[in-house]
């Protein structure tokens, strides 16, 4: 027996394994994704929030809103979040650090002044410098906090520290929200009388050339610029279909900070946000729900397909590359610190089902893709059946293909948000660019991410924020 | 009277429109804050109803603005789900001079808004 | 192509790429078509809602008595389109979604719109169909416009094994019954989501109030329903009942303690004060801000001595509460507050911020 082909057989089978269990994978995904947001269609048919709207027993939620440098929109975007429809509500905007005008202009906007107020800490943080709120009765839910720069984590539990209320939603001050946003949001705490629902999360939708005025969304229109444009069929995939198959099977692991309410009792026991990772939402999360398992308490953590956060996504190469390090670093730091429940039984769901698959199958994935193609490529090169090759990228292009075309499907079925038959068809041409312009970098991004946290980088890097002012047609 | 509207709910506002044209007034329609705050200061009506849970601005800053911009001269009629009762509270705070509560009867209404009628004209 | 021992032909390859191309252009073309379908519909759309408008809207502002025999005027088009399913179904959503704004002579008459339109028929066949959500949505359809004709026929469904189904239905006897259609508290065994009671809440809150049997309620095994009753008596405040709420503060459960406590705040003699304080110190943190916040309310001069000592907890929000509490309980209650200041630096900070409070 040649050692060379026991190598090769070894190498080969554990591919070919690896890639009929990913596609397993999506094909369950797809099926579970279906009957899970179907479910919640259905019922959302007959659902009225607006009686939460109006009910004092409706759960009463912080909105905390980190701002690093946003002064570009931050009135407008702080103004849409006060005029949300909920009652019992406060919105604390925490400064975080900014170098720019972005506090003077608050201060200015919304006529505020500085509190006496003692910060109780809870959970450690950066030091508060002041606390401000509104002089006009109008503004009265408006916190501004202002302090010294500790990064997203430490704001947020700047933000608990100070919330008066049972439920906190984290967003990203430039996210623009459905006006309904909270009711929605809110609606899943309320339903469960055997598991406490202790987070709930929301559907991200890229905001690049939509419309928007005085912080508010307008007109929604798919993004001109091409990694946008992709990014979108992206979060179709992620948010549509995989995140709503997981909450199906109670495994769901990431609840974007961008959107997502949290039980604020379980989060102050687990000891607020960590500041020492940069995927601090996916790490709270995972914390939250070992809590749980490890109290052995009935919970749930539970999300809504519809869409209701708009953000921006990155639009040039380098920012996105970022990004998908900071991701990678991210999941790869969360992991790490919850290694303990890699296939233990104690973790129920969690434990043996979604740690493992993340562990496998999205930390792993970019790796076992970058060797296996450098393999294949080797392969390539010393055997001499190149029209093997092309047919075997081509069935891989066509899977890959086909599961963002039953994405698209879903979308078109459900939430329709591109009702124009050209911007489908865009949505098509991009599913078909994406293998090609767009995977491989983001692979190469997640590669170049694990490098560097073996070499111990931990930094967010400084998105520019270009704010929505270059997007067409703003009023303010 | 010069009445302006100020309500998100397409059906509701075209109802609220019906209404008051039915009984004489003339009527300016806005769909939000902003809206309404423009048309306001552009057309200065003699009479404000608005809805209090609306896009861009609520109704309470409606009120506000108001009563900062034209103190005196434009009441301010404001509407409100049933339960909203702190709500009605800090509107009548800032200034609002009176309130109807979904669901409403468009006849009572009529009667609210006369009442400002003989305010204005007298 | 070999790979090691792994021998995959073109011919399998060649069937994958085959099999996975032809999946896409099928679900291309269904997408297409669907597409199309839709468009071509929504072109009718804002037709239909102008029309549906017109005609609600002359319902709604019908002057003067409906003749039994002829009802509200419709016009043939009306009439012609409402056997229509897709027209149908828009036409009803608008004329719920004005039921739910009016009332008064106005609702009347929309409902006498719904019945000479027979749109009951089209609900009622929904209800014998298997889907839980359709008859969910049809149970609600009735309901909204008060069909309370039907509620021998809905109320079969309180039973029913949806969950959802059984909500509807709920709120349905609700409706109908007002406050005597909560009688189905009496013997549930499951629980009741919150979610459920504000809905029956923001029901009953649309119907005059009627004083019925809720000590029952207080009493039940059912925790969900004990906490239902609890606020009832809160939101109604039903006064006499201050002593079984009383009781409620020693339950095992700690959902219903914590209730109880929001209820006393606002059901209260001056003897709840009293009861409060003694229950103090075996409560966790949450109860205990929930008593302080009561505290506030319904407080007097005689519990300034323990909010006084409250003050020097060591649970910030203790002391910041209790000084909130002090602060709100008159010129006595401020003296107590500012003399065990005096001593101490954090509480200082603390009566600042809550005069500030006060100030704004």
């Amino acid at each position: 027996m040649n050692w060379q082909v026991v190598i090769f057989d070894i190498f080969s089978y554990a591919l070919l394994g690896y890639a009929v269990m990913l596609l397993t994978i999506y094909v369950t995904i797809g099926f579970f994704s279906i009957g899970e947001t179907r479910s919640y269609l259905r019922k959302n048919s007959f659902t009225d929030y607006r009686v939460l709207a109006s009910s004092p027993d409706a759960p009463s939620i912080s909105v905390l809103a980190p701002a690093h440098n946003e002064g570009a929109t931050i009135i407008d975007n702080v103004r849409s979040l006060l005029s949300l429809n909920y009652i019992n509500l406060e919105v604390i905007v925490i400064n975080d650090g900014s170098t720019d005008d972005s506090l003077e202009k608050l201060i200015e906007a919304y006529d505020l002044y500085e509190l006496v107020y003692f910060v109780n800490a809870k959970i450690e943080t950066q030091q508060v410098k002041a606390v401000y709120k509104s002089h006009n009765p109008v503004y009265k839910k408006l916190i501004v906090v202002d302090k010294v720069k500790g990064g997203k984590a430490d704001a947020l539990n700047v933000g608990i520290n100070i919330s008066k209320n049972d439920y906190l939603v984290s967003i990203d001050v430039d996210c623009v929200l459905e006006q309904d946003a909270l009711l929605r949001l809110a609606k899943p705490f309320l339903e469960r009388t055997d598991k406490r629902v202790i987070a709930t999360g929301g559907v991200l939708r890229i905001v690049n050339s939509c419309d928007i005025e005085g912080g508010r969304l307008v007109k929604i229109n798919l993004p001109e610029e091409f990694l946008p444009r992709v990014q979108t069929l992206e979060y179709i995939r992620a948010f549509l279909l995989s995140r709503m198959a997981w909450t199906r099977l109670n495994g769901l692991l990431l609840i974007s900070g961008a959107f997502g309410a949290f039980d604020k009792e379980i989060v102050i026991k687990c000891g607020g946000y960590n500041n020492q990772t940069v995927g601090e939402d996916m790490e709270m999360v995972v914390r939250m729900r070992r809590y749980m398992e490890e109290k052995k308490e009935r919970y749930k953590v539970a999300f809504i397909p519809d869409p209701l956060c708009w953000t921006e996504a990155p639009a040039t190469y380098k920012n996105l590359g970022r990004q998908r390090n900071r991701w990678t670093r991210g999941t790869i730091e969360t992991l790490y610190t919850h290694r303990k429940m890699f296939f233990n039984p104690k973790y129920h769901v969690l434990g043996m089902v979604s740690y493992p698959y993340w562990l496998f199958f999205e930390f792993l994935a970019p790796i076992v893709e970058t060797i296996g193609f450098l393999a294949f490529l080797l392969f390539c090169f010393i055997g001499q059946v190149t029209w093997s090759c092309f047919f075997i990228m081509m069935s891989i292009f066509s899977i890959g293909v086909l599961y963002s075309i039953f994405a698209i499907l879903m979308e078109v079925l459900t939430y329709n948000q591109y009702k124009q038959k050209k911007d489908i068809l865009r949505l098509l041409l991009v599913a078909i660019a994406e293998p090609i312009f767009f995977h491989p970098f983001v692979v190469g991004s997640a590669i170049k991410g694990n490098f560097d946290i073996l070499r111990k980088k931990n930094s967010w890097g400084e998105m520019t924020r270009r704010g929505f002012t270059h997007l067409r047609k703003i009023k303010t | 009277m010069k009445i302006l509207v100020a309500e998100d709910d397409e059906l509701m506002l075209k109802m609220l429109e019906f209404r008051l044209k039915k009984d004489g007034h003339e009527v300016i329609v806005t769909h939000d804050g902003r809206e309404a705050l423009d048309k306001i200061d552009e057309l200065m009506p003699d009479l404000v109803i608005t809805d209090i849970m609306m896009p861009y601005m609520s109704g309470l800053e409606i009120i506000g603005a108001v009563k900062a911009r034209h103190p005196g001269t434009m009441p301010v009629i404001i509407i409100s789900g049933m339960g909203q009762e702190t709500v009605v509270l800090e509107a009548f705070q800032l200034g609002a001079d009176d309130f109807i509560t979904k669901p409403f009867s468009p006849n009572e209404l009529s009667v609210r808004v006369k009442r400002f009628e003989k305010a204005v004209y007298a | 192509m070999v790979l090691g021992s792994l021998v995959v032909s073109l011919r399998t390859l060649g069937l994958i790429i085959f099999v996975f191309t032809n999946m896409i252009l099928i679900i291309l073309a269904f997408m297409l078509i669907y597409m199309v379908w839709r468009k071509a519909h929504e072109k009718n759309f804002s037709k239909y809602r102008m029309l549906s408008g017109l005609h609600i809207r002359r319902t709604v502002f019908y002057d003067g008595q409906i003749d039994p025999e002829t009802g509200i005027p419709l016009t043939r088009r009306l009439k012609r389109m409402i056997v229509k399913k897709i027209f149908r179904r828009l036409f009803t959503e608008e004329l719920i979604s004005a039921k739910k704004n009016i009332n008064g002579a106005a609702a009347i008459n929309l409902k006498h719109l719904y019945h000479q339109l027979t749109l009951e028929s089209y609900a009622l066949k929904k209800l014998s169909r298997d889907h839980w959500h359709i008859k969910a949505k049809a149970i609600q359809e009735l309901t909204l416009m008060d069909m309370r004709e039907l509620k021998e026929e809905l109320f079969a469904y309180t039973h029913d094994r949806n969950e959802l189904v059984r909500m509807e239905a709920q709120v349905a006897m609700v409706q109908f019954n007002g406050f005597e259609g909560l009688r189905f508290l009496d013997t549930i065994t499951y629980s009741i989501s919150e979610w459920q009671q504000i809905k029956l809440l923001q029901k009953l809150s649309n119907l005059p109030p009627v004083h019925i049997e809720i000590d029952g309620w207080l009493k039940s095994s059912n925790s969900s329903v004990v906490v239902f009753a609890l606020k009832l008596a809160r939101n109604y405040h039903r006064f006499e009942l201050h002593d079984i709420i009383i009781t409620c503060l020693d339950h095992s459960d700690a959902q219903i303690r914590l209730q109880a406590i929001h209820c006393l705040g606002v059901i209260y003699t001056d003897e709840t004060s009293v009861h409060l304080i003694s229950r103090f110190w075996r409560e966790g943190l949450p109860h205990q801000l929930a008593m302080i916040s009561a505290l506030q309310n319904i407080g007097s001069e005689k519990d300034n001595t323990f909010l006084g000592t409250l003050l020097h907890n060591d649970n910030y929000e203790i002391k910041l509460n209790a000084a909130r509490a002090l602060a709100s309980n008159g010129l006595k209650g401020q003296a107590v507050l500012m003399d065990h200041g005096a001593s101490d630096d954090q509480l200082n900070n603390i009566i600042t911020q809550v005069r500030g409070e006060i100030a704004a």
